[in-house]
């Protein structure tokens, strides 16, 4: 576990709102391992959001450098970003961002609209994925005819369409009960311990962060704490 | 492929809101439908009255002096004596099959209680052979009738059936007053017209006859107008030019200053106000079609506003600038497209339906209809660019944090 997937320098990001300008990320140096399990906690409005963007090649930084697998986030295009979205992260949202005129088989297909992948194979691997988190009798419902568990079992579904090697994951359990919540977080520790997927999820609860081998805090735009357990994560 | 998955989801999204893309779609069925008929039913007046000139033959024309040029006052020596219409017949004897000093007179007349309006047309012996009359009953204007200027007169069956109350009043007398004189004109014949545009359409209200064109020149044989029918193998144009040349030479007079008009003249002429008459109805249609595009845009405008979290969640995925412009954009053509194509079943429809009800052969152009639903896909692709480009520029974060 010493390949190195993620490494930042000095990232900052300063939102200005024209009146005021806010430091979100205050110079943050991090490193992140292919294979990592890593749980992103702080306060409300310490920066977490941003960093998962920033990582995820939604947002660009103000200032610092980025570099993915060895490559110059920085110096790329927006469409180029997009192709590092698509084929090498998935995004998993606290607010499942299901489309919601579409059925979640056809949500699961998206990432591979996107990336070019024939209409047969897609079909056929997002039925696949979908029997992967337990929904394959859901595959044509609609998201409103989902729960909130199996609405974000069809996201987590999505963001793995083009096996992507990181997953990157906003509080994903902070709109569920704590059942769900650990149906959730049992699919992330597969994904991690058994495919080899990098995962880093934003929490704001402890039991949530319990099942991580890294957990990093967040305060006011600063890492404050960054700590890699002993002994791995209790998944 | 991503076009056929846009094209997927642009029907999806045309489905899921029925009312709103009716709606809108509406300002472009109007637009396409309207410019496709009014083409069609130019294009099917033109047709018809091509048919009509055929039935009559496009074999005759009139000379008569340019008036331009004869500044107002015309002159008795600007006029065609017998001797000029003999000359020319003479010196065309091949070509010119019927020529004659046109000349009509309207009167008054009454039978009984019936009394009525007829239009006299002077006419030579022979002119039956020339038009698609057809003589129900005894026969037409002769030479001797002509020469002899003998009162007599040619009527058409609407006239009998008035005046008579029956079919075949030959022999019967028809009074009427020429240039002040009381004249007795004896029926010799009465004929029919098969029933065409122009007869359908005539507005006049007095009754079509014939008489020697003699009856009508009461003292001096000069006249303004000849008519002439042609041998149909020579073109007319050409025969027109060489008429009024020839006539020109032999009256002296500067070139030009006699004119012809010919059957095919007449009929560029009105293809022409029917042309700039259907080009000009249509270019206001076709602003109904810029009408329609803005209403697409407005929509799509709306369109990208209640989906810019839908746009976040696409990028977010790996969806390209050019993805996301795609997708807008092929839904506003796919609005006006299906506008464009329930516009033209529409437009022929009401061209077919208003045809048939004026019995016209109906002629539906395949480049208007091509050119209309091209027009709308235009339409589609400018009005849908604006919002597209504006979706396609959001940026990920703030169209996921949208509410
Ligand atoms: N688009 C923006 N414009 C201006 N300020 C912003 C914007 N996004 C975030 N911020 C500010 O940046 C700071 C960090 O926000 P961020 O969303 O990263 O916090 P967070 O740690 O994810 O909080 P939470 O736990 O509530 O989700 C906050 O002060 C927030 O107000
Ligand atoms: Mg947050």
């Amino acid at each position: 576990m010493t390949d190195e997937l993620i490494r930042m320098e000095k990232l900052s990001k300063i939102y200005d709102t024209g009146e005021v300008q806010v430091e979100a990320l205050k110079s943050i140096d991090l490193t992140i391992h292919k294979g990592e399990f890593i749980a992103v906690m702080g306060a409300s409005g310490s920066g977490k959001s941003t960093l998962m963007n920033i990582l995820g090649c939604l947002d660009r930084p103000t200032d610092g450098c980025y570099y993915l697998e060895g490559e110059d986030v920085m110096g790329k295009n927006d469409d180029e970003l997009s192709a590092i979205r698509n084929k090498k992260i998935g995004f998993v949202f606290q607010s499942f961002n299901l489309i919601s005129r579409t059925s979640a088989l056809k949500n699961v297909e998206l990432p591979m609209v996107y990336g070019k992948i024939g209409t047969e194979e897609r079909k056929e691997r997002a039925l696949e994925l979908l029997t992967n988190v337990g929904l394959e009798d859901r595959a044509h419902h609609l998201p409103n005819e989902l729960s909130g568990g199996q609405k974000q079992r069809v996201a987590i579904a999505r963001a793995l369409a083009n096996n992507p090697q990181i997953i990157l994951a906003d509080e994903p359990t902070g709109n569920l009960d704590s059942q769900s919540s650990v149906e959730i977080m049992d699919i992330f520790c597969r994904l991690n311990r058994q495919k080899g997927n990098t995962v880093v999820i934003v929490t704001h609860e402890q039991d949530i962060a319990e099942f991580t081998d890294r957990i990093i805090t967040f305060k006011d735009g600063n890492i404050i704490k960054d700590e890699i357990k002993n002994e791995v994560g209790t998944c | 492929m991503l076009i056929i998955e846009n094209i997927r989801l642009a029907l999806t999204a045309v489905k899921s809101n029925k009312m709103r893309s009716f709606l809108t779609m509406l300002g472009i069925i109007i637009g396409i439908s309207s410019v496709i008929a009014i083409a069609s039913i130019g294009a099917s007046a033109k047709g018809a009255v091509g048919k009509e000139f055929e039935a009559y033959g496009m074999n005759y024309m009139y000379i008569y002096p340019n008036w331009e040029m004869t500044q107002d006052s015309i002159e008795y020596p600007d006029l065609f004596m017998p001797e000029d219409i003999e000359a020319l017949k003479y010196r065309f004897q091949e070509d010119i099959l019927y020529a004659a000093p046109y000349i009509t007179y309207n009167s008054d007349t009454r039978v009984g209680r019936n009394d009525g309006k007829l239009s006299l047309q002077g006419v030579n012996a022979g002119y039956n052979q020339f038009t698609n009359m057809i003589l129900l009953h005894g026969r037409m204007i002769n030479k001797s009738d002509v020469q002899g200027k003998k009162d007599r007169i040619v009527i058409e069956k609407e006239a009998a059936l008035h005046f008579f109350n029956k079919e075949n009043p030959v022999g019967e007398i028809l009074s009427v007053v020429i240039n002040g004189e009381m004249k007795d004109l004896t029926i010799i014949g009465v004929y029919e017209v098969p029933s065409s545009l122009f007869g359908g359409m005539s507005m006049s209200d007095s009754y079509s006859t014939y008489v020697p064109y003699s009856v009508l020149q009461t003292g001096d044989p000069a006249t303004y107008y000849i008519e002439i029918y042609t041998d149909k193998k020579k073109n007319p144009d050409t025969m027109g030019t060489e008429f009024t040349n020839y006539l020109t030479r032999i009256k002296d007079k500067d070139p030009a200053f006699y004119i012809y008009d010919s059957a095919e003249s007449q009929m560029t002429q009105i293809n022409t106000v029917l042309g700039a008459l259907s080009l000009a109805i249509g270019a206001i249609a076709a602003i109904s079609l810029v009408v329609g595009g803005i209403g697409i845009m407005n929509i799509m405008l709306v369109s990208v506003t209640e989906r810019t979290r839908e746009i976040g969640i696409r990028k977010s995925l790996g969806a390209r600038t050019k993805d996301i412009l795609m997708q807008f954009l092929i839904e506003a053509m796919i609005l006006s497209a299906i506008g464009g194509i329930i516009g033209t079943i529409l437009g022929v429809g009401i061209a077919a339906a208003g045809m048939s009800f004026a019995n016209i052969d109906v002629v539906i152009e395949l480049s208007i209809i091509l050119l209309a639903v091209g027009f709308s896909a235009i339409v589609g692709i400018f009005f849908g660019l604006y919002p597209a480009r504006k979706a396609a520029n959001l940026d990920p974060i703030e169209a996921l944090r949208y509410e």
